[in-house]
């Protein structure tokens, strides 16, 4: 059974996304030491810095998508199931970095689908308590973890349909922002095709730095950061930075 | 003492306590571990359960993270695997303790 990550990725005209990449990548492959696919375009793949041995498939993504007034190509990620080469795979975020092999515990398991559905402030603000925002408890896509099988893909069916019809789906559920999100475009997907009732989870919060907190430094084993008059810093800790201008750092 | 000094002090102690907190989720999101293909806490409930059910049975049954049933045939290696997990989670909250304690007010 084989098994590895698979990684999004397409730059913007604002954001270098190839360069948190390029960081996400060592991370991955000296924690989590599985195969790596990433999922890019010719443009993008051009600028990336050789990374060893690492699987490319190029898509064009689908545009359209805005988060803060800029592009933001996000919206592949229910392509995941037919793209990704692995009977078992696990969807990161470029922005989730692997600074521990934590990780590698979920691949030892045999649940179908496992997502987060819990994200955890560092700054200490609470900041991703999101309730208010939707009708639905949302779930963090940041971390897929995924077999392929008929349940799964039954479920990245739904999640197409919920894609196809966004629009519908994000009224119904009273989801403040009308910008496409994978976190409730999963969250919506899951919670239909399992009756409406519950399903399986990644049993811990993401360990997360809010939008504006200002990534100061960045090594192999830890992260520091500035939020308002504060620095705080993690080490041998998984940390998802919200702040897409990391890649100055 | 002055303002000043009463606002560094609270500082001080609201970046301890953040950074307390940090390390706390740290060693628990460490504690999370697969045994058998189902995912656990290694935490002191489910070393405690283990403990419990291996005096007097070989196998019994306990929940995972996602409460789904398990059958432990090796009720000595879950519960050694457990406290394994458990320990290396607590001695890494506990060096990163110790630093907090040298700058306590």
């Amino acid at each position: 059974m084989s098994k590895g990550v698979l990684l999004f990725c397409f730059d913007t005209q604002d954001t270098k996304y190839h360069k948190i990449l390029e960081r996400c990548v060592e991370l991955v492959k000296k924690n989590l030491k599985v195969p790596i696919t990433v999922i890019t375009n010719f443009e993008t793949f051009k600028k990336m810095l050789p990374m060893g041995f690492v699987n490319y498939k190029f898509i064009e993504p689908e545009r359209g998508n805005k988060l803060g007034g800029k592009d933001w190509n996000n919206v592949d990620r229910h392509l995941a199931y037919e793209l990704s080469p692995y009977d078992t795979t696990m969807v990161l975020d470029i922005d989730y970095f692997c600074f521990t092999d934590n990780l590698t515990q979920c691949f030892h398991t045999d649940y179908d689908f496992l997502v987060p559905d819990r994200a955890y402030d560092l700054t200490g603000k609470n900041s991703f308590d999101l309730r208010k925002w939707s009708m639905i408890p949302m779930v963090w896509a940041t971390v897929l973890l995924f077999k392929k099988n008929d349940k799964v893909k039954k479920i990245f069916e739904t999640v197409k349909y919920i894609k196809k019809h966004y629009q519908y789906f994000n009224a119904m559920y009273r989801i403040h922002g009308k910008n496409l999100r994978n976190d409730y475009l999963f969250a919506m997907a899951l919670q239909q095709i399992n009756g409406f009732i519950g399903y399986e989870k990644l049993p811990f919060a993401l360990p997360t730095l809010p939008r504006n907190c200002k990534i100061l430094t960045m090594t192999n084993t830890g992260i520091t950061w500035k939020d308002h008059n504060t620095i705080g810093y993690v080490e041998n800790q998984d940390v998802h930075v919200l702040n897409k201008e990391l890649f100055d750092v | 003492m002055d303002i000043s000094e009463l606002k560094k002090q609270s500082d001080l102690s609201y970046n301890i306590a953040v950074a307390k907190r940090n390390a706390l989720e740290k060693a628990h999101s460490r504690q999370i571990m697969a045994y058998r293909e189902h995912l656990f806490r290694a935490d002191p409930q489910t070393i405690c359960l283990v403990r419990t059910l291996k005096e007097s049975h070989d196998s019994f049954c306990v929940l995972d993270t996602n409460n789904n049933p398990v059958e432990i045939t090796d009720p000595a290696e879950f519960l050694s695997v457990l406290i394994k997990r458990n320990q290396e989670s607590l001695n890494a909250y506990h060096q990163i303790y110790k630093t907090f304690t040298k700058k306590d007010i």
